[in-house]
């Protein structure tokens, strides 16, 4: 583990340099979201691989050649995610869930009342409550199970011969979504396979896998929390497809974050520029 | 033959199993900071227990007569009673992640991890302490508990207690006070030693002084910067249930002019922005503390437990008016349903009002809910906790767990995640009262 770097009594985190980065260390990507003053300047993905702190150490290198600064220029290194704690180049790190509800603050479009954030990951999807100061209020996580994330989707794009980026194009397409009861990724996989085999039009079965995967984050979402709007973050929001779903679920508009796989990197960066550590 | 040298086989690899889970949780209780000395021989208790596999020692200090010993589960069964008639009492509420995986194969999927454990140690008798009972005496508390004291029975001497669902009324009371004076031939003939109203009050007297060190032992408790880590405090209540009441009270004197010692010398283990967070809901039973341990490994203070392997056994003595035989029962069978917090009751406004108390009293910033898989009840009250220390602005979260070490991640993340939310709640306030402080400052200069 890393050590913590000890902030100077009375020295604000400000006057160490005019940058900060988020690391959000994820389970199929690293993100990195560079920030100043308040607003990202520059995001950059790479595949996490076997080696996290390597990848991390690469992507840092790679973001400050992309925006021609040095690394000092860079006055804290937060990192986030399932690797936050391998990661050496990181001067702190922070949960997932305080970076999400973090990074909102920054990603939030236009005329977003802070309410529900829902986050669809790589192997986790969670819902976060916030009250109208974007303080985090509670939140609820997926347990030990894929169903609801972006291995979910993953798994069935493989199936119907498509890729990740276009699974939501092809579902808009859909007229008559077909069923998917399944909720366990392997069972869904052999539930695709049988629809498949009945020739389904793929753009169905695409339209209905993201109607389950809306229900089944749904499920964790409470219905009474009244107030406030619907926002989504996470990879899985940049799939237009499981974006209707979900606002055909809800029966209500749902927002969609700027730059939505890098929430939590954006998050972190956010949280080190304003106090350090926590 | 060949089922005989089956079972000796997995009962020796039980035995390989259960006693390394229990040691890696013995220490890493004990790794915690700072543990007092005067701990020591709570833990010794559970590692006698549940790793050397000791029986609870029979004879009293400087005396030969063997005393039995009879099981208890839940919090319902006087133990005074069991004192007056000259035996010990043992809870046998368990905790075992071993012990549950041999009672999932008995008891239904469905059903909670504590009774399979139980039933887990009636089968493969390999816990001295369970064996050594000659008579378990089962309250019918919840819907688990319920079928549990039915099913028990094939493997062990089995009461079953009637506990009333309700517990306003006087009629219920008396509903258990008639319970009580039923139970009180059955532990005659067990022990061959008759109940007296001398022997009563003997017994009322001797958990009442295990009661009096806990409730000195709470004004300490309740001190922030916190004087002993939360997750220890749950193995010394854990101890109690191993240990003769005289004895645990003992100990628990010598622990308490140690935290009297600390605090004159202002040794304290945590540091003033360390979240201190109240734990309740669902048994947490030894060897299963990962909730606890997790919340202090992440950087919280464990402050407080409402639950009834914890504090909800002992806070509250019994209080006799009328010193006549039937007078004591009465106040026993009062004790044990009136103030009791456990959900099975059909009204439980106790329980609401005694975490709001322990809330102010331990000054506790976060809530962590724990629900055992399948334990219902506490499932059922999680709404109106939420609902009640949502008003009092105080966050709450719940986390399910069963017993296994599979979902140890995922809980660490949530507790991770929630004590970052009171540090940050904390923080906001702080800068919110700095900026009126700021803009009073300038208000004033303006004028």
């Amino acid at each position: 583990m890393h050590k913590k770097r000890v902030q100077e009594q009375g020295k604000d985190v400000k006057d160490v340099g005019k940058y900060y980065l988020g690391l959000d260390g994820g389970s199929t990507y690293l993100k990195a979201a560079l920030l100043k003053d308040g607003k990202v300047v520059s995001t950059l993905v790479l595949p996490t691989g076997i080696d996290n702190s390597g990848t991390a150490k690469k992507i840092v290198a790679a973001l400050c050649k992309k925006y021609e600064i040095n690394r000092s220029d860079i006055g804290y290194i937060m990192a986030t995610g399932y690797s936050r704690k391998i990661l050496d180049v990181a001067d702190d790190d922070i949960s997932e869930i305080t970076a999400h509800a973090y990074g909102v603050r920054v990603t939030a479009p236009k005329g977003y009342r802070p309410g529900m954030v829902v986050d669809i990951g790589g192997q986790d999807s969670k819902v976060i409550y916030l009250d109208a100061n974007y303080n985090v209020k509670n939140f609820t996580m997926n347990d030990k199970c894929a169903a609801g994330t972006g291995k979910f989707m993953e798994v069935i794009a493989q199936i119907l011969e498509t890729t990740i980026d276009q699974v939501g194009p092809l579902s808009l397409e859909s007229a008559a979504p077909c069923d998917i009861n399944s909720t366990c990724v392997v069972f869904a996989q052999s539930e695709v396979i049988s629809l498949v085999a009945r020739k389904f039009d793929r753009r169905d079965i695409l339209a209905g896998m993201h109607l389950s995967m809306a229900k089944r984050i749904i499920k964790m979402m409470k219905k009474s929390e009244k107030g406030g709007d619907i926002l989504m973050t996470g990879g899985g929001a940049l799939n237009t497809g499981i974006h209707r779903a979900f606002e055909e679920e809800m029966m209500r508009d749902v927002y969609v974050a700027k730059y939505p796989q890098f929430n939590g990197a954006v998050g972190a960066a956010l949280i080190a520029s304003e106090r350090g550590g926590v | 033959m060949a089922e005989q040298v089956r079972s000796n086989r997995q009962r020796e690899l039980f035995i390989k199993k259960s006693t390394r889970v229990a040691a890696s949780y013995l220490n890493r209780a004990m790794a915690l900071s700072e543990m007092p000395d005067a701990a020591k021989p709570f833990f010794g208790t559970l590692e006698n227990t549940f790793v050397n596999l000791r029986g609870i020692p029979l004879c009293a200090e400087n005396s030969a007569e063997k005393r039995k010993t009879i099981g208890t589960l839940c919090v319902m069964v006087p133990a005074e009673l069991v004192y007056a008639a000259g035996a010990l009492p043992v809870r046998l509420c368990s905790g075992s992640y071993t012990a549950y995986a041999i009672g999932d194969d008995y008891i239904p999927r469905d059903a909670c991890p504590l009774v399979k454990a139980v039933m887990g140690f009636g089968k493969i008798k390999a816990l001295p302490v369970f064996d050594q009972c000659s008579l378990l005496v089962a309250p019918v508390t919840c819907d688990c508990k319920k079928k549990l004291s039915g099913v028990i029975g094939s493997v062990k001497n089995t009461v079953p207690l009637h506990i009333p669902p309700l517990k306003k009324e006087d009629a219920d009371t008396e509903v258990f006070l008639r319970e009580l004076y039923r139970l009180i031939p059955i532990l005659e003939k067990e022990t061959g030693r008759q109940i007296t109203p001398q022997s009563l009050a003997e017994g009322i007297r001797t958990v009442g002084e295990a009661q009096y060190e806990m409730s000195e032992f709470l004004k300490y408790r309740k001190h922030a910067p916190a004087l002993l880590h939360g997750t220890q405090v749950m193995a010394i209540m854990n101890a109690y249930a191993y240990m003769p009441a005289d004895v645990w009270a003992g100990q628990m004197h010598k622990l308490n002019l140690e935290m009297k010692a600390r605090l004159s010398q202002e040794h304290f283990i945590s540091r003033p922005n360390q979240p201190r967070i109240l734990v309740t809901g669902s048994p947490i039973s030894f060897p299963n503390i990962k909730i606890p341990l997790l919340i202090e490994e992440m950087g919280g203070i464990l402050a407080a437990d409402e639950t009834c392997m914890g504090e909800r056994g002992l806070y509250d003595p019994v209080s006799v008016i009328d010193t006549s035989f039937d007078g004591m029962m009465r106040a026993l069978a009062s004790r044990y349903t009136k103030p009791c917090t456990c959900p099975v009751f059909v009204d439980n406004s106790q329980r609401v009002y005694r975490i709001k108390q322990m809330i102010k009293e331990h000054r506790i910033q976060g809530v962590v809910y724990h629900v055992l898989r399948g334990c219902l009840v506490y499932d059922y009250e999680y709404q109106i906790m939420e609902d009640e220390l949502g008003k009092l602005d105080i966050p709450i979260i719940r986390v399910e767990s069963d017993y296994n070490e599979e979902d140890v991640e995922q809980l660490r993340i949530r507790i991770e995640a929630f004590i970052e939310l009171i540090k940050l709640k904390e923080y906001a306030k702080q800068k919110e009262a700095i900026s009126e402080h700021t803009s009073m400052h300038k208000e004033n200069v303006q004028e």
